[in-house]
């Protein structure tokens, strides 16, 4: 505790989060049509964790928002309704999501998270209310929260009304913990926040819980509160056992009976200082300390007394206390009394109803009568309070460590034993299988072993290459990362901007496992989702305008992976009403972007302008679209990881968006060639074919560009040479090798001068120095420590 | 040569900007001599076998592997229009840190560092009468000549 590191803390806690919330936004995505009780259960233990969670780290807003959308669940569970709006539901819940989203970000920042957690609760309030006044109205969940004006407004004089700060009902709870739950002042101060939108007036013993010096007595003793709340036992003993690690519960109602029965009194004082008698807070806090050693139980508003604006408080609305001791009333009297400085006093014992109230006004003030009845405060609140509820948990130890419970359970269902690494680390290890791979190669192609006969050693060597290829494997397959992350995120997207736009649409998704470096696809999630924004908002029509056109109603929006060679294609498609080449064919003429005559332009290059920065044909901007950013985001993150995008369309039938994206795995296949005395590297991936030409096969087509004839298909030729403008003599065809090398669906024959052998290779990228060069991707070391370039087999496609 | 190269290993092995200030590494390129301040330097090697990158410019003379890390060396010969001659025993390639670029400089061969303090650098003349002048930052003053120290930046990126 002492080298409590909340910065480590605060990492793994926004990293579990941010997982818990994905994985509860995708659930309920996928159940927006309907709840079983599996997913029902599986929400209310994730929110449960977040909840927990978040108390744990003081982040309260959090706390308040996901509380009450648990309450909701724990309604569905416990109830079963059959009414429920789903659509609604899911409404609220996201926007619960939103909510905690947000203040995730404000924790990753490390500003404030001050977001009002008020309008979330208060939806999913108003809705777990409606559920349950549409439904049973005898049932009824959660416990209402005290009328806030009472806990937080000044009180008003208090004989005018008679109104009392305190809600109806007095307990005291005693609270222990299981052993070894470690930081039990941090847990105390949990359950106590836990209880706070319910209870009035607590006071806790030990008073100041962020103090580390109470935990030996709370791990000992347990802590006390005290609080009034309006809520029934079996509802407050259900609060306090909500928390994790509790292993004891004392709870005790001060009613009537067992007051009068132990002999005790029940006396309900006001207190007000004289004008003028400062610090009226610190005067309160001597009184009420002065009550202390006889108190069985006592509460004070304002409950903070050393607080802020404390003193002004107490001097304006003065100090409420309600208090049950063995004392009679004469005695307790005659100590206030004595309090120097005291401007009113009014004391009423609650129970003994036939005494009359007994009020002193030591100043001139008029004297006030208090009714000795108890004031119910938000009664109806009392009312709505559920037999269901407490039934539910009448003994404690059942429900021990819940929480601890719940989230293992929480994260089992996700299918992953996960543990989080820094990335540095992987790159770190990436780095080192690097060099080992490069000098496996120099023991095992060492020029002092040329020519010996090494059977032995061969085979050790064969043994040691597996080895270290399964390790290289395992290590690469450490960064890659799944895009099914990525992708159903878009699910999100798609179903609010239907909502928003009055549009209907499914999202297909395929492929989504396929997985790319984890440096990759930090910098296609954004990509990814303007793109599908752009096709929802511009490509998909109004159900009207569908039905007109003969389609279905309902669009269809397809979003795929796959890989593609050395390459991930990510694919968006939909079937809406493709993009209008006209109209941005005139944008960019008037946005003066044009820069060969018009009827040169090729669909794909004209459609390429709606990736540039502020182009939008949109006339009205929308929330989603319209001021020209976002496509612009495609295009420079798209860059930046070395890929590229195409759109093809047509009119009345849809768009494709195709994004082209290296996997730039760190160590890949490759086979060393050589042109003019160089070593190039190829990806094997990328080969289909190397065969030594025969002259016979080779023609020229009328601009001079050199094809072969290849088992009755015909490919361009590109001799490598002449591609990168070496300087060497140019060799005879039938000297030379062609190899097939394919991009996606495209080929040609690239022509080089030797094949050298196949080896793995560690690429490396060109020094930044060097700007990029077309038909190169990168470099590696082979074993001599000499440098291969490593070829960009795309470059050579796009002419 | 061999003597030059311990005694900049030394000065490379107590790196600190107070003990390289004012100290310049001075090199001879096509007879003239130059100097870049030695805090600048991350070593100096001799010539190792280079790998030429295609279409990029001709005194981009391609990269090399300096233990596993790949740089990019410019001929400074060629990088001043000067007639190129083969490498040699005496050929140097200064590696040199510029901002966050790590790149190698060849030169004919290495003189030895010199210590010049504020007083004996002088700015060059505006008259910019050769090619290479512009790379020229200041004019350093030693007992037997002039050094002519380098602005990086300018063969960098000029």
């Amino acid at each position: 505790m002492a080298d409590f590191d909340r910065e480590s803390m605060l990492e793994m806690f926004s990293y579990e989060m941010n997982q818990l919330v994905d994985q509860l936004e995708q659930i309920i995505i996928e159940s927006e049509s309907g709840f079983s009780m599996d997913i029902i259960n599986e929400v209310f233990r994730i929110m449960h964790t977040i909840k927990g969670s978040a108390a744990m780290m003081l982040f309260d807003s959090i706390a308040t928002a996901t509380h009450a959308a648990e309450d909701l669940f724990f309604y569905l569970r416990e109830e079963n309704p059959t009414n429920i709006n789903y659509s609604e539901l899911t409404d609220y819940v996201l926007e619960c999501m939103d909510f905690i989203k947000e203040e995730l970000v404000k924790i990753e920042q490390g500003v404030p998270v001050d977001g009002d957690p008020q309008l979330v609760a208060d939806h999913i309030n108003g809705f777990l209310s409606r559920l349950k006044g549409e439904g049973d109205s005898v049932s009824s969940g959660a416990i209402a929260p005290v009328a806030a004006s009472a806990v937080s407004d000044k009180a008003p004089v208090p004989a005018a009304s008679g109104d009392r700060p305190f809600a109806s009902r007095q307990y005291r709870a005693k609270v222990h913990f299981d052993e070894g739950a470690e930081m039990e002042n941090i847990r105390a101060f949990t359950v106590v926040n836990n209880l706070k939108p319910y209870v009035v007036g607590i006071v806790t013993e030990p008073a100041d819980l962020t103090n580390e010096e109470t935990i030996p007595s709370i791990r000992r003793d347990g802590f006390t509160m005290s609080f009034s709340t309006n809520s029934e036992y079996g509802q407050v003993f259900d609060l306090l056992n909500r928390s994790v690690y509790v292993r004891d519960i004392f709870l005790e109602e001060y009613v009537k009976e067992s007051i009068q029965m132990e002999g005790l009194n029940s006396f309900e004082i006001f207190l007000r200082f004289d004008e003028g008698a400062q610090m009226e807070n610190v005067r309160a806090y001597t009184v009420i300390n002065g009550l202390k050693p006889y108190a069985d139980f006592m509460l004070h508003h304002p409950a903070d007394l050393l607080g802020e604006n404390a003193a002004e408080d107490v001097q304006k609305d003065g100090v409420y206390i309600d208090l049950v001791t063995s004392k009679s009333y004469d005695e307790v009297y005659d100590q206030l009394m004595q309090t120097i400085y005291l401007k009113e006093l009014s004391m009423v014992d609650k129970y003994a109803a036939e005494s009359p109230a007994q009020v002193v006004s030591i100043a001139e003030e008029v004297p006030v009568a208090m009714s000795n009845e108890t004031i119910a405060i938000a009664q109806t609140n009392d009312a709505a309070a559920t037999p269901a509820n407490l039934s539910q948990n009448p003994v404690v130890p059942a429900d021990n460590g819940d929480g601890a419970v719940d989230g293992g359970v929480a994260k089992r269902s996700t299918g992953q034993a996960v543990i989080s690494v820094n990335v540095s680390r992987l790159d770190q290890l990436l780095k080192l299988m690097g060099e080992l791979v490069i000098v496996e190669t120099m023991v095992t192609q060492n020029p002092d072993l040329q020519g010996l006969t090494l059977e032995n050693f061969n085979r050790e060597v064969r043994q040691l290459k597996k080895i270290i290829k399964d390790v290289q494997e395992a290590v690469m397959a450490m960064r890659l990362v799944s895009l099914s992350g990525t992708f159903f995120k878009m699910n999100r997207i798609v179903r609010d901007m239907c909502k928003a736009l009055n549009k209907e649409a499914v999202l297909e998704i395929i492929g989504e496992n396929t997985e790319v470096d984890k440096n990759i696809i930090e910098h296609i999630g954004d990509p990814i989702m303007h793109i599908v924004r752009n096709s929802l908002d511009h490509g998909l029509e109004s159900p009207e305008q569908r039905r007109a056109a003969g389609k279905p109603e309902k669009g269809r929006v397809i979003l795929e992976a796959r890989n593609a060679g050395s390459e991930v294609w990510i694919i968006i498609e939909d079937d809406g009403a493709g993009l209008n080449r006209d109209k941005i064919l005139a944008k960019a003429r008037n946005n003066g972007l044009l820069t060969k005559a018009e009827n040169e332009y090729t669909d794909r290059e004209i459609f390429q302008f709606i990736f540039m920065p502020g182009f939008s044909t949109n006339e009205v901007v929308t929330s989603y679209s319209g001021r020209g950013v976002g496509m612009d985001v495609v295009n420079k993150n798209l860059e930046f990881v070395g890929g590229s995008v195409v759109v093809d369309s047509v009119p009345g039938e849809g768009s494709v968006f195709t994004m082209k994206i290296p996997l730039t795995l760190a160590i890949i296949e490759g086979m060393i060639i050589s042109v003019a005395g160089a070593k190039y590297t190829v990806p094997i991936v990328s080969i289909r074919d190397s065969f030594r030409p025969i002259p016979e096969d080779l023609f020229m087509d009328p601009n001079g560009n050199e094809m072969i004839t290849v088992r009755g298909d015909h490919y361009n030729v590109v001799r490598l040479h002449e591609f990168f403008g070496l300087d060497c003599e140019p060799r005879d065809v039938t000297e030379g090798i062609m190899m097939i090398i394919e991009n996606g669906d495209d080929a040609i024959c690239l022509f080089v001068d030797d094949l050298i052998g196949e080896q793995q290779v560690v690429v490396k990228s060109i020094p930044k120095f060097i700007k990029k060069i077309r038909g190169i991707s990168g470099c590696t070391l082979l074993g001599n420590g000499e440098i291969s370039l490593i070829l960009d087999v795309a470059g050579f496609f796009d002419r | 040569m061999s003597n030059v190269m311990e005694h900049d290993l030394a000065v490379d092995g107590r790196r600190d900007s107070d003990i390289t200030k004012n100290l310049y590494l001075a090199f001879v390129v096509d007879d003239e001599q130059y100097a870049v301040e030695v805090s600048s330097i991350k070593e100096i090697i001799g010539v190792v076998p280079i790998t030429i990158v295609p279409q990029t410019e001709n005194y981009l003379k391609g990269i090399i592997n300096l233990r596993g890390d790949i740089i990019p060396v410019i001929d400074v010969r060629s990088r001043f229009r000067k007639p190129e001659i083969p490498y040699d025993t005496e050929t140097c390639i200064v590696v040199v840190l510029f901002e966050d670029y790590i790149l190698g400089l060849i030169v004919d061969r290495i003189i030895g560092v010199y210590e010049l303090s504020a007083d004996m650098v002088a700015a060059p003349p505006n008259a910019k009468l050769s090619y290479s002048n512009q790379f020229v930052k200041n004019i350093g003053r030693k007992e037997d000549g002039v050094l002519l120290l380098l602005d990086l930046e300018k063969i960098l990126f000029v």
